[in-house]
């Protein structure tokens, strides 16, 4: 038990998709425009993300290594276009506003990059942990990412407006160069918290 | 040789579950997506053209022009709700515009978008779509960045290529209407 | 459709990585040189024409007519995935220095959300195969403008002062988005 919940927090904290290993840009720069749509993007994928790795670990001995890269992609292929239909289906707004970058979840390469170094050698609970600890880790950053580039460009988080009328707010921050912007001060700031964890 | 026929045939396999997956899935969720249009289509047209208690579609084959219904109330014409489809910042921006027989804009709504969250997105809200209401059909909407007049609307502030779309979209349905529809 | 509109609009106004944001990894993972860079946007180029003419092929040719349109997402990267062994292996015989070069980047453009993006948004946005075509050559001389640029400025940068939390990642991000900031001008610029 205690290993699987350190497992979630290496996800969340340590190897952090976004603000460590930087995988999965494109979908972090181009939804979060917005607190909410970083947050269902990050929970979509942490869906995907659990979905397969449970399979690919359930599977890893079946798998023949030589076409394993090609099983991987088929298998996430599958949740992804699952999640989609459900989405399409129940989740209308949310997903036209992710629009393509629902199928694009596929090609994160945070997903086939646990595949290969995790569920592929290891029991199913443990990678069930591991993809909860990512995805909750990237549903965190683009949460966190979307509440910034909201906040300084909208004046609102989640929807609700913040400050009065009178705020002039950065409209920039929610077009593309916000994306760059936020992020990249966001992972300044977390490297300089993390060095001066390591000083004391 | 006997190899790769025993890698083909792993692959083959799986690809051949996720095929199974995949078609019950979308036998589940195809259903309920089409309904789920169709209810909202039927449902928006009544709000777009109120005196209306019944639709009928008219087949139109127009640039920018989704869909047209004949709105009618005791079999008479009343008016037309018009889907039309332009390209906006982020993809296409799908507005449903209800004209009535004397050529006043009802009201307009944006059905669908992926414009920007906070910007074009605000295109939605009834500060920005309601300026259509109770236009005259006899000329073309522009687009200003503020004091409008009559046949003008004002844009959303730095969201005018999305603000420009949906005005363009309105247009064409006023065009299809003084040209065709109305004769 | 105009042409040239779709040019400008791939290259500069809808520039695939500073706008879309389709192709970030390569973007910053493979832009610290501009050699590797330009080899990069040369493969991805062939890779993406290849893929949106194939994938345009099976979609009308295929998915429609059977009412699969479900299995776009897999089909895609399938075919995406086949193509950038192939082109391994071709590139392998050909130019063993160029594959040397761009070691591991090059099975990653599999995963280059740019290639699958690209094959999806033609499809999306009813283009027939010429306006296809010259959409994907467009969109890929955009990217490659885009990331040799960019390595161009970060060779630069590796030369510099650059503060200790901000080396690497953080900075490369905050020029791009002044990268970004710059193609903004082009918005709104319509030819049509």
């Amino acid at each position: 038990m205690k290993k699987i919940l350190k497992t979630i927090k290496n996800g969340i904290a340590n190897e952090n998709p976004i603000f460590v290993q930087l995988l999965g840009m494109c979908p972090t720069l181009a939804v979060t425009t917005s607190a909410k749509n970083g947050l269902a993007m990050g929970l979509a994928t942490t869906a995907v993300l659990l979905c397969s790795n449970f399979a690919i670990s359930v599977l890893r001995k079946f798998i023949p290594d030589k076409i394993r890269i090609p099983a991987f992609i088929v298998i996430v292929a599958t949740f992804v276009s699952v999640v989609k239909m459900l989405m399409n289906a129940y989740a209308i707004d949310l997903y036209n506003e992710l629009g393509l970058f629902i199928p694009l979840i596929v090609v994160n390469c945070l997903i086939l990059g646990r595949a290969e170094a995790y569920a592929s050698k290891n029991g199913p609970i443990s990678s069930l942990a591991d993809g909860l600890g990512m995805g909750l880790g990237f549903a965190l950053s683009l949460t966190i990412l979307g509440s910034v580039r909201e906040i300084f460009g909208a004046g609102k988080i989640f929807g609700l407006a913040l400050f009065g009328q009178a705020y002039q707010p950065a409209i920039i921050m929610i077009l593309p160069p916000g994306a760059f912007l936020a992020l990249g001060l966001l992972i300044a700031l977390y490297n300089n918290f993390k060095s001066k964890k390591k000083i004391s | 040789m006997k190899e790769m026929l025993g890698l083909g045939l792993k692959l083959f396999i799986i690809t051949a579950v996720s095929a199974l997956v995949l078609g019950f899935t979308n036998s589940i969720t195809a259903p309920v997506i089409a309904e789920n249009e169709r209810i909202m289509n039927e449902e928006t047209r009544k709000e777009m053209l109120e005196v209306a208690d019944k639709f009928e579609k008219v087949d139109v084959d127009k640039e920018n022009i989704l869909e047209v219904y004949k709105g009618l109330k005791d079999n008479e014409v009343v008016g037309y709700v018009i889907k039309t489809a332009t390209k906006g910042y982020g993809g296409d921006v799908v507005v449903m515009i209800g004209i009535d027989s004397e050529g006043i804009i009802k009201r307009a709504k944006v059905v669908k978008h992926a414009e920007t969250p906070g910007l074009g997105a605000n295109a939605k809200n009834p500060e920005f779509i309601d300026q259509y209401s109770e236009k005259n059909v006899k000329m073309n909407i522009e687009v200003v960045k503020n004091n409008p007049t009559d046949e003008q609307i004002q844009a959303i502030t730095g969201a005018t290529i999305t603000s420009k779309a949906v005005t363009k979209g309105i247009n064409a349905a006023v065009n299809l209407f003084n040209n065709e529809l109305n004769q | 459709m105009n042409y040239l509109a779709i040019v400008i609009g791939a290259v500069f106004v809808g520039n695939i990585v500073l706008a879309q944001f389709l192709g970030i990894c390569p973007f910053l993972g493979v832009s610290k040189k501009v050699e590797t860079a330009a080899g990069m946007s040369m493969a991805v180029t062939f890779v993406m024409l290849l893929a949106s003419i194939i994938t345009y092929g099976l979609w009308e040719g295929v998915l429609k007519p059977l009412s699969l349109e479900y299995m776009q997402t897999i089909v895609f990267i399938l075919v995406i995935a086949t193509l950038v062994q192939l082109v391994e292996l071709f590139v392998k015989k050909a130019s063993p220095s160029l594959y040397e070069a761009l070691g591991v980047y090059l099975p990653l453009i599999t995963t280059n959300c740019a290639v699958l993006g690209i094959a999806i948004l033609n499809i999306q946005k009813g283009f027939n195969l010429l306006e296809l075509i010259v959409h994907t050559l467009s969109v890929s001389l955009g990217f490659g403008m885009a990331i040799i640029l960019f390595a161009g400025i970060r060779e630069r940068l590796v030369l510099s002062d650059v503060p200790n939390a901000f080396k690497d990642f953080p900075v490369a991000l905050i020029t791009a988005g002044l990268m970004a900031i710059a193609f903004l001008g082009f918005s709104g610029f319509s030819i049509i």
